[in-house]
Formats: structure tokens, sequence, C-alpha cells
């Protein structure tokens, strides 16, 4: 279990420091049940600033603490004082405010895979609250540690994943905030991430630029095309995910292309690319 | 003028409303939770409609530009109906402190019965363990009776009498309230309970300490823009802006800020509207251009 209390106590107030012990006492007394009086004072008590925190790596949790708030940290507080069943956890979510929702789905990073999270994960797949679901399903690994622990039929499933990825690229939010999220490249997805593709292209509108990241991974039809075309968008973030699909494809049918492109190739990361794809 | 407008049941209003309200002036807006009309028939119901009022219609005022807060209660209607009361009160330490709740209320007595009572005190007793103030309803039949009992009830119950708003007063009922140092608000509806036209006499002769107007708005016959035609007449009345003020923004601030939970540096500016925004999915466009509204 990950002691978060070093890295919330230097951005406490007096005042924050003290509500929170009591509010620890408290629960110790009452039990999980309590929770649902204390979570709705979290944010106006210990405050939304920025917690300020690191990278941090505990068991198989990976989580960027940058992300969390002062208020995020002491809500995983008092999760792990508790230990709430998954349906106090889950209504945490379901009748809280907006910041006692993000802060439910904040702890989930730092818990094991549960009832709790695939429920989670659930609904912040049907909401549009972007704060919502970059609580659950960014800035940590959890999204990828709960489909390892679910698989294709049970608890957060490969599909599941799938529609979770196709709403980054709805959302235009960066794979990279999704962490290990390659991991889980497949056809089914890049099939679906194709679709969108085209889809905003027939709107005049952008590519979801880690489409090109997926597809390389886990090629289906009209992927090279994709990929060859990518080499020359005028976007220089499509150009380096096209080339990083290039790359991870391995297909040395595309090769020719990266060579043709990388002498007029102006960004340096992306000629490094370039110059590794074919060996 | 800026406009604290502290009684209007915004769940049943459209977006027009929303527009006027803030053409008019107003800032922010309070929603009680009352009654809807009809009785509900079980807890669930009142916890969507809790959710609601703190959720998607802050959302919605937001969108206008107007700040919105709540109250929680058990209203006293639905106080005496056995299906709901105790369940209800039992999920209202939870509500009581969200964020945007600033009283509790509307609490008090409508046909003045001892299920009524029961639950008015219990819930003072709540009010005063999260430190919120409360907001009262009176009743509308046997009013001054109705006004007496609660007082009677205040009193003896130890919550401090800034602590508390008597709402739904008149001409009768400011005789008896204005020397015990509560708040006492007055709803200025279009043709009943109070008109801005007796409002203004009643400033005239008593002054605007601890008082407050309101619209009262609800899915009725009544208008949210009350509180700035009362502004209105108030004016032609050459009552001074600075006294106006102090009814329709400075004593509402004051009595509501008591809470803890209200920044009143916020109220400095209008909610930020991003109309693009949407709340769980939802926005109030209907497809319409944002840029163009």
């Amino acid at each position: 279990m990950y002691d978060i209390l070093p890295v919330l106590d230097p951005v406490l107030t007096d005042d924050a420091r003290a509500w929170l012990a009591k509010a620890r006492e408290t629960l110790a007394e009452k039990g999980a049940a309590h929770l649902p009086i204390l979570f709705p004072q979290l944010a106006r008590t210990i405050g939304r600033h920025g917690l300020g925190g690191a990278r941090v790596q505990v068991e198989d949790a990976d989580v960027d603490l940058a992300a969390w708030r002062a208020c995020d940290a002491a809500g995983l507080v008092l999760i792990q004082d508790a230990n709430p069943s998954a349906a106090v956890h889950t209504d945490l979510f379901l009748h809280g405010d907006i910041e006692e929702r993000t802060i439910a789905l904040r702890a989930l990073a730092f818990q094991p895979i549960g009832e709790a999270t695939v429920d989670l994960l659930g609904e912040i797949q049907r909401t549009n609250t972007t704060a919502h679901f970059e609580a659950g399903g960014l800035d940590s690994n959890l999204v990828v540690r709960a489909v390892d622990a679910g698989g294709e039929d049970a608890g957060f499933t490969r599909a599941d994943f799938n529609r979770f990825v196709l709403k980054m690229a709805f959302s235009d939010l960066p794979l990279e905030r999704a962490f290990d999220g390659l991991r889980y490249a497949s056809a089914e997805l890049s099939h679906m991430l194709q679709d969108f593709a085209t889809e905003r292209e027939a709107a005049g509108r952008a590519v979801w630029t880690d489409t090109y990241r997926f597809i390389g991974r886990a090629p289906t039809e009209g992927t090279r095309a994709r990929l060859v075309g990518g080499l020359e968008h005028g976007d220089d973030g499509t150009r380096l995910a096209a080339a990083e699909g290039v790359r991870d494809l391995g297909d040395a049918s595309l090769t020719a292309y990266a060579k043709e492109r990388l002498p007029r190739e102006p960004r340096e990361g992306i000629r490094a690319v370039l110059e590794a794809i074919g060996g | 003028m800026r406009i604290f407008e502290p009684h209007a049941h915004m769940f049943s209003r459209v977006t027009d409303d929303y527009e006027r309200m803030a053409l008019a002036g107003i800032r922010a807006v309070l929603e009680p939770a009352f009654w809807l009309g009809q009785n509900r028939t079980s807890v669930g119901t009142f916890i969507d409609y809790f959710d609601t009022i703190l959720g998607w219609e802050r959302f919605r005022a937001a969108q206008f530009g107007i700040h919105h807060y709540c109250t929680m209660a058990l209203n006293p209607r639905e106080a005496n109906d056995d299906r709901v009361n105790d369940d209800v009160m039992a999920v209202l330490p939870r509500y009581c402190q969200k964020d945007g709740v600033l009283a509790v209320g509307e609490i008090g007595l409508d046909d003045q019965t001892a299920k009524e009572e029961k639950y008015f005190l219990a819930q003072v007793e709540l009010a005063k363990e999260c430190g919120l103030p409360i907001l009262i309803h009176t009743p509308h039949r046997d009013k001054k009776k109705g006004f007496e009992r609660i007082i009677d009830l205040v009193r003896d119950s130890g919550i401090a009498m800034e602590h508390v708003l008597l709402d739904h007063g008149n001409e009768e009922t400011i005789k008896v309230t204005r020397d015990l140092g509560c708040y006492q608000g007055f709803s200025i509806y279009p043709f009943t309970k109070m008109d801005p036209n007796r409002m203004t006499r009643i400033v005239l002769e008593y002054g605007v300490e601890r008082m407050i107007i309101n619209s009262a708005a609800d899915w009725g016959v009544s208008d949210p823009l009350m509180v700035p035609r009362t502004v209105m007449k108030l004016r032609q009345a050459r009552v001074p802006d600075s006294d106006i003020e102090t009814l329709v923004w400075d004593n509402p601030v004051a009595f509501f800020a008591q809470s803890g939970r209200l920044d009143t540096a916020e109220l400095e500016w209008p909610a930020t509207a991003n109309l693009r925004e949407t709340y769980e999915g939802n926005a109030v466009l209907r497809g319409q251009d944002p840029d163009q509204m």
C-alpha cells in the first residue's frame, strides 16, 4: 500500500492538516460508512492545489502524482484507512459532486483491481466530463492493469479497453497519459481507429495522432497506406507518430517510403526514427 | 446593480429564464430544496433531485453566467409522508456537506402538524452540527399562528438568531419578527403573497436591515424577475441605491456567507460560461452554435 502522506503533508496548511487528522480519527471510530460525510469536505478543506509529486511505482501500479491535487491525495488516505467495500467506493462516485467523483476515481490508481475498478471504469466510459475520464483512466497504468486482471470475457475486457482508447481519440487525449497503453494494440482496435480517422477526414477534422502508433503495432486492411500517407503529413506530430508506426510494424515493403522521406524531413527527432527503419 | 436571488426553484424553469435573469443583473441564485408539485414516493427520487440541483442545475446556471447555490432539506409538506421522511433524513447529513450547499432549507411548517415539528427540529439540530444557517418556509395558511409557533421552536432550539431566515413574510409577520435578530424574507409574486408595491411600502416604513427579497419562482404562476422588478419600484420611490443594494445583495450574501462556503471573491464576476462544455454529456445548446449565443 502506497503511503502518500510524505508527499501530501508539505502542501497542507495547518487547518487542512488538523482537519485530516480529525477525519481519520472519526473514520477509525465510525468506519467506511462515514466516508460519504467526509468526502464532500475534502476539496474545500484540503484544497484543490497541485500535489507537486512525481511518477511513482508501487507494486504493479505506476502513477504520475503530478496530475494529482492535494484533495485527491487526502481522499486516497481516507480510502486506504477505511478500506471501503466496492459498493461504498462506487457510491462515492455515483452520489458525489464533481470534486468527489474526481477524488474517488483518482484513488483507484493505487488500489488492487476489483469490482470498484470495473464499475467505475464503466462509469467513465459513459461520461463526457473530461475531468472524470482523466481522473479514472489517465496518468497511471490503471486501465492496462484492469485489462491484465480482466481479459476477454470478465471484468474490464479487451473490448472495454478498445472503447476506452476510442474515447481518448474522440477527446483528443494523448496516449502517453495511459501508461503502457500500446501493449493492448489489436487488429480490432486498429480497425476501429482507422474507421474513426476516415470519418474525421471526411468532416475535414484532424485525426488522433496516436492512431498511427496503435495501427503500426497491429495492422489491418488499410494500415500500410495510412502509415505511408502519415509520413508526408504537414503536421510534425502526425509524421512522428507515423514514422514510429512504420518502425514498429517492421514491414520491409515500407522501408523505401521512409528512405524517400528522410532527405526532406526537417525535424531531427523524426529523422532519427526514419533512419532506424530498415536497419 | 448586482442581485443575489436567494430563493428560486430553477429546476422547474427554462433557459430563457436564466438568460433574462442574467440580463436583469442577477449574478447568483440560490435554489432551496423543496416540494416538486406532487408528493414523491421513495427516497431515490429525493436523492436524484438533490444530485440534480447540486450538479446539472449548477452547470446550467453557469452557462448563462449565473452562480448557482442550493440548500438541502426534507420539506415540511413531505415531512408528513411516512413513505419518505425518515429515509430522507438519513441521507441529509451527507448532502448538507456538499460544496454549494449554503443552508439547511426549506424547513419549517406548512400544515402545522406534529410530524412537521418533529422533522423541523431534527433539521435545526442538523444545521447546528454542520454550522449552516437555516431557511424557513412559513405556512401560507394560518400564517401568523405558524410564524409564532416557528419562532417559539427556533428560540427553544438554541440556534443563533442571525443563522435564521424566516421566509415568505408579509406586513403582519414583520411586526412579529423585526426585533428577533433573524433575517426576514419576502417572496414577491405577480399576484399573491407579496407584490413590488407592497414591498416598497414595507421598505419605506421599516428600512432594509436584515431584510431579503426573492421571487420564489417555481413551476407555478411566478416570475423569476420579481426581484429586479421590485428594484425598479424602489428606485421610483426614491429609495437610495445603497439601501437597495443592501436589500438585494449585501443581506443575502451576508446571511449565506455564514455557511463558510460562499466565496465572495467568486461573486465579483459572472460564473464562467463555456458553452462548448457539457455536463455528463449533456449541453444546453440543442445543436446551436455557441458562438452565436
